[in-house]
């Protein structure tokens, strides 16, 4: 991200308050553990399969209980609930980082737009946005699933489109209190072109906002894309994904906790941790 | 959050006092301009949601007779369920059989699609209800010890655990109180299945989890509103006036604090309102609890669109409901707000 700053010396006054916050965040307890959380998924997604790993191959003993020789027992099909619980950070990951991506460079770029412009711009995407309000995501994305299927393109997209809204909504309200400081104004009658004084004047300024809105939105997606494929409207079985693993397997609860309780737990500290990350970012920056 | 930023800032600017005599008015006037505007927002919705059901693939007439029909009944059968002709007609054509009350059978279950909605519907408000019995004092309570010790160990303490907790996916909370108090306990039954037949204890007993884990995901936020409300009202000038001059403390807690404490959570509940119809989704089928949340997620995975329709614009027009009365409630209890043009 190419940063807009006119000299060298600048430069140095910006880098500085951005290692303080560095230290500051690192020397919260909760963060470092929750981005720890993190850390541990992402490479749990990234390196399963070098471990030799397989989520899909029946190990011959049905619902055994956690131990020696099953780390994390097996569930109703055989298969190892461990490396199905590590092999389920996938899907989790996927759709709910590059959803949250989409979602924060549209809701980024809307949010940009209005602020700058206001007017009709701002007025007709307002109107659009209070009509989505009113009915809840969660029914509304289980329609728009409907309507374009659950494949993982497909769900990068609907989060990206659902989420896009709220973060425009806070970009907006960032950019319109930049609007008003003084270097907007020089820019502007320096005669610097629209695209330019929003790509490299303001969007430098509200980067913060941003960041802080794409981390929420990534815990949001996460639990968004758990919850679809828990209903059943997201992956497919044989896939380890949590939300689906857990809905499977519920009806055995009473004989095989195990093979619902760890997906669960593993849900839970990845959405928590990646909320929690989020939340000491904003408490820093602000 | 937003909406709710916006909303305080429509509150900052106080209104005059001693203008506050026309608050009936006020109501009716509020009441006459969503007269319009609810159903302006509900033709959208429906133009919305009519639209993304037709791009679903697949055949219902096809899922409806089975594999074994031939191509002509399946067509005969699209025809008198209304199916086949351009989009806009079919549109107007169900509009005007919504409108009047006549909505069709759903295809899935095979019986007419009305008492289907409604009766979930009013099994869905019955779990909200108790869920907010639950919620609501709790999150009273902790909001206002938070602000009575702000910036102190029980506040962050306490803003830590309810963060995390309302973080966590509401079919988490759901699995592990299952499995301490279902399989663990034997307190409760695994399914809320027996909900339908039972009597009034009975389903108390049944509804008691779901209704639970529904509160747990509100509570954070709840507690967060109340907590900035009452801290508010801590600081405020008017607080300070109360103290010195020498008014009981229950005295200023009643008539000073809770008003303005409540108002920003009324706020809230009327957005949650909608959005517990959406939230419990998920809760009702985890627990298999017959409500409107989980009848859509069978509507949506068993492609009927009948249901689905009619199942959306009714949870549109209780969401809508619910903003109506929070902004009557509103209205009622600060003097202050006024909804102008253009606010919603």
């Amino acid at each position: 991200m190419a940063v807009a700053i006119t000299t060298a010396a600048s430069a140095e006054a910006r880098a500085r308050p951005g290692r303080r916050r560095l230290r500051a965040l690192l020397r919260r307890p909760t963060f470092v553990v929750s981005a720890l959380i993190v850390l541990w998924w992402v490479g749990a997604a990234a390196t399963w399969r070098l471990f030799g790993l397989n989520p899909y191959v029946n190990t011959g003993h049905i619902n055994l209980a956690p131990g020696w020789h099953q780390l994390l027992g097996t569930d109703s099909l055989g298969r190892s609930v461990f490396a199905r619980t590590l092999a389920g950070a996938d899907t989790a990951l996927l759709v709910g980082a590059f959803g949250c991506l989409l979602a924060t460079v549209l809701g980024s770029a809307l949010g940009v737009i209005a602020g700058y412009f206001r007017g009709w711009v701002d007025t007709a995407f307002m109107r659009l946005f209070d009509v989505l309000v009113v009915l809840p995501p969660l029914i509304f994305l289980i329609v728009v699933v409907e309507a374009f299927g659950a494949s993982v393109p497909a769900l990068i997209v609907i989060i990206g489109v659902v989420f896009a809204p709220g973060i425009a909504r806070i970009i907006r309200a960032a950019v319109l209190a930049e609007m008003g400081k003084k270097y907007v104004t020089t820019a502007k009658v320096q005669g610097e072109s629209a695209a330019r004084i929003m790509a490299r004047e303001l969007v430098p300024n509200v980067l913060p906002t941003i960041v802080i809105q794409a981390t929420l939105s990534l815990a949001a997606a996460i639990l968004m894309t758990a919850t679809l494929s828990f209903l059943g409207l997201g992956a497919q079985p044989p896939s380890p994904d949590w939300g689906l693993v857990i809905n499977e397997n519920r009806v055995y609860l009473e004989s095989a906790w195990w093979s619902v309780v760890f997906p669960a737990v593993a849900v839970g500290s990845l959405v928590v941790a990646t909320q929690l990350v989020a939340d000491n970012l904003k408490e820093v920056w602000s | 959050m937003s909406v709710l930023s916006d909303q305080a800032a429509a509150l900052a600017p106080g209104r005059r006092p001693g203008l506050w005599s026309g608050r009936r008015s006020r109501v009716l006037t509020l009441l006459g301009r969503r007269l319009i505007q609810i159903p302006v927002v509900l033709f959208v919705v429906s133009i919305l949601t009519f639209w993304l059901i037709e791009l679903v693939p697949g055949d219902p007439g096809r899922n409806a007779l089975g594999q074994y029909a031939t191509p002509a009944q399946v067509r005969a059968w699209d025809v008198s369920n209304g199916l086949t002709g351009p989009i806009t007609g079919r549109y107007l054509h169900w509009l005007s059989d919504f409108v009047s009350g006549n909505w069709g059978t759903s295809f899935v279950y095979q019986v007419p699609s009305r008492p289907l909605v409604f009766g979930h519907l009013v099994n869905t408000l019955f779990l909200g209800l108790f869920a907010f019995v639950l919620l609501v004092p709790l999150a009273l309570v902790l909001g206002s010890i938070q602000a009575y010790r702000e910036g102190g160990r029980t506040d962050r303490g306490i803003t830590i655990a309810l963060m995390s907790l309302s973080s966590v996916p509401e079919f988490v909370i759901g699995v592990l109180l299952l499995v301490v108090f279902a399989v663990g306990l034997n307190l409760v039954p695994v399914e809320s299945g027996a909900f339908a037949t039972g009597d009034f204890a009975q389903r108390l007993q049944v509804t008691t989890l779901p209704a639970v884990t529904l509160a747990v995901a509100y509570l954070a936020v709840l507690a967060r509103m109340v907590r900035t409300g009452t801290a508010g009202a801590l600081t405020a000038q008017f607080h300070r006036t109360a103290v010195l001059k020498g008014l009981r403390p229950a005295q200023i807690v009643r008539r000073h604090v809770a008003r303005n404490a409540l108002i920003p959570t009324l706020q809230l509940v009327g957005i949650y309102l909608g959005t517990l119809l959406g939230g419990s989704a998920v809760v009702e089928t985890l627990f298999n609890y017959p409500g409107l949340g989980a009848l859509l997620v069978v509507a949506a995975e068993r492609k009927d669109p009948v249901l689905l329709t009619d199942g959306v614009m009714i949870t549109g027009v209780i969401a809508l409901l619910a903003l109506l009365l929070t902004d009557i409630g509103l209205i009622l209890m600060d003097p202050r707000i006024r909804f102008e043009a253009g606010e919603s």
